[in-house]
């Protein structure tokens, strides 16, 4: 299955100058994310609180690739935050928080999340985002079933197999390894 | 081999703080990030996390001096702060946050207060330690230069 790449959003060089929207309303762990973010070579535009993220959402939705936002932030929600992104721009959204109760989680991927991370975030986990950007436009794209939320999460480790649209630099070269980490199902995959 | 002499001054005292169980692997993933880009990103954060944490502590002594004390409050105040210390690997300072909040679920006022005297204590504390500690591995310097002091 080939895919085709929207020239609009992404360039030759993908996932290198993916444009994060980063929110976090703690300045640390906002400043530790942009670097970890800065360091898989993303382009990254930081927000403080949801309101800015929206603020700068609704300017250009073209201007972003994915959104990862903090869950618990003091002005709105995380999880409404969430439902007003997939309403408005429908970018990928992966939220984080320190809580991992269950149920908080399946908020998260119930209201639309593609990922739901605990703090405190990885390199590792920060190397894979990527794959939500093509995750959702493949689900654009296969026009029959709405792919969102929980369906995009179980189609997505599915397709592991599949080579993504990117050129590999050498920091990338152990996304082979990260790629199956990202796997809901285990390592074992005799069907591949 | 004053270079050497240095890495290994720093290296030490580094291992002391985990060793003190006042920092967890965290810190380790902060340095890692370090780079040419960013020579003193370790200590910038915990510039912003010492800087940001002390309205924190301002709005904790506040609540905690009122009677009765507002739990919810605290420990919303408290969720904030472990998170931020926790991203700086302040492993003490975070488990005495934890301890603040299981006093908060249990409603126990004096609980709370007298962890909270703890926890500042271990939070100065942990200030003047990374003070000391930026202070010689700046000394130190990147591993290809020579220490020289400042």
């Amino acid at each position: 299955m080939t895919l085709v790449v929207d020239e609009h959003k992404m360039n030759d060089k993908f996932p290198i100058g993916m444009r994060v929207l980063a929110v976090d309303d703690d300045r640390t762990c906002l400043m530790i994310l942009e670097k970890l973010l800065l360091k898989c070579q993303y382009h990254v535009t930081t927000a403080k609180n949801a309101i800015d993220a929206l603020n700068l959402l609704r300017e250009n939705k073209k201007n972003f690739d994915l959104v990862i936002s903090n869950v618990h932030m003091p002005d709105m929600d995380g999880f409404k935050l969430l439902e007003l992104i997939g309403l408005e721009m429908d970018l990928p959204v992966i939220m984080f928080s320190v809580n991992d109760d269950l149920k908080m989680v399946m908020k998260g991927i119930t209201h639309g999340a593609c990922d739901y991370l605990l703090k405190r975030v990885r390199l590792k986990e920060v190397q894979i985002i990527w794959q939500h950007v093509i995750r959702k436009k493949k689900g654009k794209r296969s026009n029959s079933d709405s792919v969102n939320g929980i369906d995009s999460a179980v189609i997505g480790s599915s397709d592991q197999n599949v080579k993504p649209y990117r050129k590999r630099k050498d920091k990338n070269e152990n996304d082979d390894e990260e790629e199956n980490e990202d796997d809901d199902d285990d390592d074992e995959d005799p069907s591949a | 081999m004053d270079r050497n002499n240095c890495r290994r001054q720093v290296a030490a005292m580094k291992q002391s703080l985990f060793d003190q169980g006042l920092l967890d692997e965290q810190f380790i993933q902060l340095e890692e990030l370090q780079d040419d880009a960013n020579p003193n990103f370790v200590e910038e954060i915990v510039t912003l996390y010492y800087r940001d944490s002390s309205r924190l502590i301002s709005n904790l002594e506040q609540t905690l001096e009122r009677n009765p004390l507002d739990f919810n409050k605290l420990d919303t105040i408290m969720h904030q702060f472990k998170g931020s210390s926790s991203s700086i690997g302040a492993k003490k300072v975070k488990a005495e946050s934890s301890l603040i909040r299981e006093y908060c679920r249990t409603g126990n006022a004096e609980g709370c207060r007298k962890s909270y005297q703890q926890m500042k204590k271990e939070y100065v504390a942990l200030r003047k330690k990374l003070e000391n500690y930026f202070q010689l591995a700046r000394q130190a310097g990147p591993l290809e230069r020579a220490c020289r002091p400042k």
